[in-house]
């Protein structure tokens, strides 16, 4: 399988007040594609930074990150942002859907982000399938208000899969939701590495954990494999 | 280009969307920004348009801009000779001046010496009837022994003005009513007069009887008043063909020297005139060391009065508008500040910085545009009001049109506000941490 990313020794201490704070300390990970990886690890143990790196929000004090090929390591800010719109797809714990946009325009606002250009139809019909996808395509018109906890965590999954990313990156999406609204959505995350996409999941959930082809541990700063009874 | 086109498109819609979505704040700062921007349109409407009044009155009595006025020598034969050398030419005017009474006849006028009527007998009444002959030696009518003065009688004195051609090339009257003088028509026996509006307002006080007196002419003539005009000036003034006045009076008489003398007014591209006027004046025996030709320049010399009052009334109209500019500065600092996850989102979804400091922008200047445009709207209907109810008391305000420069400064206006008021929010829009959206 090909390789989509691959961290080697990354590092990254966060500065605090006083003493800094060592929070990844060598982590190694290789990501293929159509795989999906499950992190798990105590509250603060660094899931959340790691997932910030891989996405690109924040860059390693120290390692090696190549994406394919690419060594994206001290990738500069601009092609970040282009790498985020073109290579990358994030759901959050959070839906963070904007209130004041329907649901096919909370989707389509991925699309409109300055990193090329697609006319208002195109954008819609793209929308739309994505909508599609997760089988929400009836609630394209509702804003988030008027959405279940579920219905908007999967309209938050079409924004992150509109762009048709290589890499979804899913920091604890099912935080919020009931334990048959959360399994639905992991089900739904799931079904993306069908298309050979890769996932990489932060949970503190199990089961879910369990759903995932592999599933790794932080602790003390260094990802491990994780044994996971399903 | 493609990639700005795309960023241009992007930081709109968006723009747009946050407008829509947030449209109580959105009026909140418009109403901070709407006085400013309507004081900006306000002062450059009102300057434009009293300049374009300053010069309406300045061209009707000084002469549109860049036209040549030629002063010339004191010399009996300069009107018949100016006269002759304009003839057929449709690029020069010459003017004559005399002085002419319309009343009973062998009286003092109510406005001896051919004063503003209402200014008849009053504080700025002339006194004695000075006259001067052509050397410039001066005497007033009790020097030269004219004590015994006439009665007081129903007569108004008043310029009377020859034309040889349509002046109002030159000077444009305004006609209050009747018609202009017929320049296309066989001369009359009967002088066709054009009174200005003063001359018209003493006929109309003073119910005066209808013989006119000029000086010089070889009888007195019954006048028919064909029209009335506004001309800008003082006092009462009248104009003739001259070809008419010529019927009543010799050639020589016609240019008196204490009402103006003999002058010419041409366009610049009758340039050539002069050269040939000089010559036939030389010829004349005329010292042609007296003739001055002067361009018009009424428009710079008016600028230099106005200027400092439009840059004192800018000045007050900025600052208003600062006032604006805080609004709109302080509103959007404010949803900035309730927009972070949006911002860090819009990053996290691959956003560039820049875009994200440009949709900012785009908000503020959409603002401000929408502001100008209500601004110029309510300027224009203002106007139109002013125009209105005015009309009758200022007749400047009549059919006045609202000026482009007013609606050009309120669209500048209205962007720099944007621009000034978005700035600071734009700049704190970019710099939110993308992992905001992490944190969260």
């Amino acid at each position: 399988m090909t390789s989509l990313v691959q961290l080697t020794g990354i590092t990254k201490t966060l500065k605090g007040q006083g003493r800094d704070r060592v929070i990844l300390d060598g982590v190694d990970l290789t990501l293929l594609a159509g795989e999906s990886v499950a992190v798990l690890g105590r509250s603060g143990s660094g899931k959340s930074t790691l997932l910030s790196l891989i996405g690109l929000f924040d860059r390693p004090d120290g390692g090696q990150y190549l994406l394919g090929e690419q060594d994206i390591t001290r990738i500069p800010e601009r092609r970040a942002a282009a790498l985020r719109s073109a290579e990358f797809g994030f759901v959050f714990q959070r839906f963070f859907l904007l209130k004041h946009l329907t649901a096919v325009q909370n989707v389509s606002m991925a699309l409109v982000n300055g990193q090329g250009w697609l006319p208002r139809r195109k954008r819609r019909a793209r929308a739309m399938a994505a909508l599609d996808r997760m089988g929400i395509a009836h609630l394209a018109r509702h804003k988030p208000p008027r959405l279940s906890g579920g219905e908007q965590q999967r309209v938050a999954i079409a924004r992150a899969l509109v762009r048709e990313p290589r890499i979804l990156l899913a920091d604890e999406p099912t935080g919020a939701l009931d334990t048959e609204t959360g399994n639905l959505v992991v089900e739904a995350l799931r079904a993306t590495t069908d298309r050979g996409s890769a996932l990489v999941l932060v949970t503190h959930d199990h089961d879910h954990a369990a759903k995932m082809s592999r599933v790794l541990h932080l602790t003390d700063g260094v990802l491990a494999p994780a044994e996971v009874a399903s | 280009m493609i990639g700005l086109s795309g960023r241009l498109r992007s930081s709109l819609i968006i723009g747009g969307q946050g407008i829509r979505a947030r449209k109580l704040r959105t009026l909140l700062s418009m109403l901070s920004l709407f006085l400013g921007v309507l004081a900006v349109v306000t002062v450059q409407a009102g300057s434009v348009i009293a300049q374009r009044a300053l010069l309406a009155d300045i061209e009707m009595t000084a002469g549109k801009d860049g036209t040549l006025q030629v002063f010339l020598p004191s010399h009996p034969q300069s009107a018949p000779v100016a006269m002759d050398t304009v003839r057929g030419r449709p690029d020069a005017v010459a003017v004559t001046s005399s002085r002419a009474i319309i009343g009973e006849p062998d009286v003092r006028p109510i406005n001896e010496g051919g004063g503003p009527i209402d200014d008849a007998g009053g504080a700025y009444a002339a006194g004695p009837t000075m006259r001067c002959d052509s050397s410039g030696v001066c005497t007033t009518t009790q020097e030269a022994g004219e004590g015994d003065q006439p009665p007081k009688g129903q007569a108004i004195e008043l310029t009377l003005q020859g034309l040889s051609g349509d002046i109002r090339q030159f000077r444009p009257f305004r006609q209050k009513s009747g018609q202009w003088l017929d320049f296309g028509s066989a001369p009359s026996l009967a002088p066709r007069i054009v009174v200005n509006t003063k001359a018209a307002e003493a006929l109309r006080r003073f119910r005066v009887p209808a013989e006119l007196w000029v000086n010089g002419a070889v009888a007195n003539v019954t006048p028919r008043i064909v029209g009335v005009v506004e001309d800008g000036g003082y006092g009462p003034a009248a104009y003739v063909r001259t070809d008419e006045l010529l019927n009543w009076m010799p050639a020589k008489a016609l240019a008196d020297p204490n009402f103006g003398g003999a002058q010419l007014m041409m366009s610049p591209a009758a340039a050539d005139l002069e050269q040939i006027l000089r010559s036939r004046l030389a010829a004349a025996g005329a010292n042609v060391d007296e003739l001055a030709v002067q361009p018009v320049n009424s428009l710079e010399e008016m600028a230099d009065q106005i200027s400092l009052l439009r840059w004192i009334f800018l000045g007050m109209a900025a600052l208003v508008l600062l006032i604006g500019v805080a609004g709109i500065l302080n509103v959007g600092l404010a949803t900035v500040g309730e927009r972070v996850e949006e911002f860090a989102l819009r990053r996290a979804v691959g956003t560039p910085r820049l875009l994200l400091a440009g949709i900012v922008l785009a908000e503020t200047l959409l603002t401000g545009l929408l502001t100008a445009v209500l601004a110029i709207g309510a300027g224009v209907v203002g106007l139109k009001g002013a125009s209105w109810l005015l009309a009758d008391r200022e007749p400047f305000l009549a059919d006045v049109a609202f000026p482009w420069q007013a609606g050009v400064a309120g669209v500048i206006a209205g962007l720099v506000a944007g621009v000034l008021g978005g700035l600071i929010p734009a700049v704190r829009a970019a710099r939110i941490p993308i992992a905001t959206v992490m944190r969260a």
